[in-house]
């Protein structure tokens, strides 16, 4: 896991290199009528384990077969019908991920698009979960360059054994739309290549040519989404969705408070409930399984079930302990000296406790067969239900097959191997198949949350208004400190600051001396990952408070960011996307009457971000109006699905902006249902435009999370210019 | 009871007071209708009743039989075998509205019954219309595309 979640690593350019892995390329499977291509990709064990398994595979000779292989590793297939069937292995949760890999997939195997299905990888076709992870807005660029070896490679081996069938070199040779052409006009389909094949493929030596970028057929086009049709009509399957035959509704006792523990449990009545099949005490955990889900639910009432411990936390304990201090804490960046002379301004901010709401709740399906445990799961992270399962279960993990379903919203949430190891211990409890599906009410209350921030910043201007000094010191409760998804013990010791929960928080303009501080605070109410993890609650600091530098200087906001912008190629960048907002949003123009603008601009993961909002307050309510922004993720390899992407964030960071809070009492959150955490809707949406920018060759950057911190700032710094009332916490007020 | 989904029959053993919701998904297996909220909030369990879009999730199952049930799962109609889909569901492909879609069957649902009765709506009405279907993606520019566009094939093919 710690190999996953650390923070990819950023150069001083400001190019992101994501997460590096060194690539084994093999093919396997190799059979009648069927050409598929696969590759390790990973650290030594799995390598180790994936040649072992190809290996076996070979010697076996279980390869060969006229059906679809299921060997390890299969990236792709083409059949003998010239069909083309691509493995995904990252979870579709709606962010397009299966269309942008499909994509560079095809354009690189030089498919037609119209025969490409896209399937889902998993363990069982051989993959590594924590691959599959999908987190951070990291898999186009984790994956861009992987896909396009293996499937240049695929492309190679068809052009090769083109060159055979048809008696002529090799060099002679193109492929386009599934097709291998000549000079002569001969040509076959790669089915009719694979159809007529004659003995063993041969594996080229060495990595084969990729496309230039000027040849793309499919990368940088807005191509349809390939899950649309099966979304539209209700046949998408989800986690929530999963069913099979003789299969029970399990519910899970929680805790009143949280941190509290089970003294003593006993079945009481439940048992004897309606519909309930089995009752289920383990060490610490009582879950009914019965044959409806209100039924399972209903039943926990009559368990008898004392509890101890845990937390009597309330919200001004919460907001006491996470706050900024103005000494100690972690250095986690240092430019120039530690003071500087100027006007001094300081101010400080706060976001709260907030949860993802995702639309769908924690849902999965757990069966055994025989010694075998499958999850069905609506999970972002197989590999940690996978490995959390192996522990709580006490089985081996190469005896458990997590399954990813399509996901009905995340936002972080699916990281949480809660529901299926719930799901796998009342699936052995009970002797049957099991669904857990969480209530909104579990959900909402018993999730782990966005932790609560606060930041405080302070800075020195000269007396042409231009910045001397910056600083940021950030108090954060966890996001990978906490024990439950991933950290705690040596990597706490080891770092000092949370490094998710500090994304965000450096300082790129250029300013001669910067210091951002962090100061690690816990509470005792459960807090992870959130969509943009720290940067969210980062960013809305530093991007309000450079605002509040900038008319403190006398300077535009955006003639500021763009004259302290960052040095060397990140600098280039902002001004990109800070010239096409400018631009797009008319910023030189004065607005209507009763409206004023906004700017926020970032770099988060690689991709640069600047984005414009207008808005008008009437009755002391907030209306956010247009909302216009510039992201540079290097290079979109899906314009419309890049928008919706932006789109989503800014709707969502909206949301938190305007609305969502979530408090604590008592030990226990106080909102428990959509009644009382409100979401924005559509009647407080903004128009959008989004300008998606190429500033390079290839992508360095994601773009699920980058927009979401930007939201918040933009928002205060248009209220602050038409009200001159500053909003420095979240949700924003007047 | 009996249930008239789609236009078939089912008989179902349920709970005097199970909501719709749960006897559609979990004894009938038909999940396209989803839970969010369970309190008739968030609208992701939108269906028809005689036409009418209904909170599925606290609609009790017994309240509903004899009345004409339409899911997500016939929404659409059938051709000999092809699958036409209804001018909501091509114009939310068209516009490519959905990212995880798990609100999607419930956005669906409540704007065909709205272009159903509103068969030129304006930019006003579909916000109206539309105003308490939640989606935590944040679809809601394409939504209010797409509704428009719906109604605008519902008109094409009308004519």
């Amino acid at each position: 896991m710690s190999k996953q979640t650390q923070p990819p690593k950023t150069s001083s350019d400001g190019k992101q290199k994501g997460i590096t892995r060194r690539r084994f390329l093999q093919t396997v499977g190799i059979g009648a009528g069927v050409l598929a291509v696969g590759a390790v990709i990973g650290g030594p064990t799995l390598v180790r384990e994936g040649r072992l398994a190809i290996n076996q595979a070979f010697l076996t000779g279980t390869a060969p077969s006229s059906a679809p292989p299921k060997s390890p590793f299969v990236w792709f297939e083409i059949d003998a019908q010239n069909q083309a069937r691509l493995f995904i292995p990252k979870v579709e949760m709606g962010q397009g991920i299966h269309t942008t890999l499909a994509q560079i997939a095809a354009d690189e195997l030089e498919l037609d698009w119209q025969t490409v299905t896209v399937a889902q990888a998993d363990t069982t076709t051989g993959f590594d979960p924590d691959l599959i992870f999908t987190f951070g807005s990291t898999s186009v660029t984790a994956l861009y360059a992987p896909i396009r070896e293996i499937a240049a490679k695929m492309r190679e081996m068809l052009r090769t054994e083109a060159a055979a069938q048809l008696g002529v070199d090799v060099a002679q040779l193109t492929a386009a739309n599934s097709t291998i052409s000549g000079q002569g006009g001969q040509s076959l389909t790669y089915g009719a290549i694979i159809a007529a094949k004659q003995g063993e493929w041969v594996i080229p030596e060495g990595a084969a040519a990729l496309k230039n970028n000027a040849d793309f057929t499919l990368i940088g086009q807005p191509i349809k989404r390939v899950d649309l049709r099966d979304k539209v009509t209700g046949r998408a399957r989800y986690g929530y969705d999963a069913r099979i035959e003789g299969m029970g509704y399990g519910a899970v006792a929680r805790p009143p408070r949280y941190g509290a523990t089970l003294a003593s449990a006993a079945a009481g009545t439940a048992e004897t409930m309606p519909g309930v099949i089995a009752v289920v005490i383990e060490d610490g955990f009582v879950g009914v399984v019965a044959n409806t889900r209100r039924r399972a639910q209903a039943a926990l009432a009559g368990l008898e079930l004392t509890w101890e411990g845990g937390t009597n936390i309330g919200q001004a304990e919460i907001e006491s302990i996470v706050s900024a201090p103005r000494d100690g804490g972690t250095l986690i960046q240092r430019v120039g000296g530690e003071e500087a002379d100027g006007l001094r301004i300081e101010a400080n901010y706060r976001t709260p406790m907030a949860v993802h709401a995702q639309m769908e709740p924690q849902a999965a399906l757990a069966r055994f067969e025989g010694d075998h445990l499958i999850i069905d799961c609506s999970t972002q992270a197989p590999g940690l239900t996978r490995e959390r399962a192996a522990a709580v279960l006490g089985i081996d993990a190469a005896q458990i097959d997590v399954i990813p379903t399509y996901v009905g919203g995340a936002f972080g949430r699916k990281t949480g191997a809660d529901v299926g190891v719930e799901a796998a211990r009342l699936a052995r409890g009970a002797g049957i198949p099991v669904h857990v599906g969480w209530t909104r009410e579990e959900d909402t209350q018993h999730g782990y949350r966005r932790p609560p921030a606060s930041n405080y910043l302070w800075a020195t201007i000269d007396d042409t208004g231009a910045p001397t000094m910056l600083v940021h010191e950030i108090a954060s409760s966890d996001v990978l400190f906490n024990p439950e998804v991933g950290g705690g013990g040596f990597l706490e010791t080891m770092l000092g600051a949370d490094p998710l929960a500090a994304y965000g928080g450096l300082l790129h303009y250029a300013i001669p001396n910067r210091r951002v501080m962090y100061h690690h605070t816990r509470i005792p109410v459960p807090t992870a990952y959130w969509r943009g993890l720290g940067s969210f609650a980062n960013t809305f600091a530093i991007e309000s408070f450079v605002d509040e530098v900038a008319h403190a200087g006398g300077i535009d906001p955006l003639e500021w960011r763009l004259r302290f912008r960052p040095e060397g190629d990140l600098g280039r960048r902002y001004e990109l996307v800070l010239n096409a907002v400018a631009e797009a949003s008319a910023w030189a123009t004065t607005p209507a009457d009763g409206r004023a603008r906004g700017i926020a601009a970032c770099y988060d993961r690689g991709t640069v971000v600047a984005l414009v909002v207008e808005v008008s307050v009437t009755d002391g309510q907030i209306n956010v109006h247009n909302a216009w922004c510039a992201v540079d993720p290097g290079l979109v390899v899906n314009p419309d699905g890049a928008a919706a992407q932006v789109q989503g964030s800014i709707i969502m960071g909206l949301s938190s902006t305007l609305l969502e809070a979530q408090t604590v009492e008592n030990g226990m959150a106080t909102s428990q249902n959509f009644n009382a955490y409100p979401l924005l809707t559509i009647r407080q949406a903004p128009q959008i435009e989004v300008i998606p920018i190429n500033s390079g060759d290839e992508p360095v950057g994601g773009l699920g999370e980058p927009v979401m911190g930007a939201v918040p700032a933009a928002v205060a710094n248009a209220v602050f210019a038409l009200t001159g009332t500053r909003a420095r916490t979240l949700p924003l007020k007047l | 009871m009996e249930l008239m989904i789609n236009g078939q029959a089912y008989t179902v053993d349920a709970d005097a007071d199970e909501p719709l919701l749960w006897v559609l998904r979990d004894a009938l297996g038909l999940t396209g209708t989803k839970y969010g909220c369970g309190l008739g909030i968030c609208g992701s369990c939108t269906v028809h009743v005689d036409g009418v879009p209904t909170r599925s999730c606290i609609t009790p199952a017994n309240t509903v039989e004899g009345r004409a049930i339409t899911t997500i799962e016939g929404l659409a109609t059938l051709d000999g075998d092809e699958e036409i889909l209804h001018p909501v569901q091509q114009a939310f492909i068209d516009e490519q509205v959905p990212q995880c879609a798990w609100c999607m069957s419930g956005q669906m649902m409540t704007a065909a019954a709205f272009i159903a009765d509103n068969p030129t709506p304006t930019d006003a009405e579909i916000i109206a219309a539309m105003g308490n279907n939640w989606c935590r993606c944040g679809c809601y520019a394409r939504i209010r595309i797409a509704v428009a566009r719906a109604a605008e094939i519902a008109q094409e093919r009308a004519s």
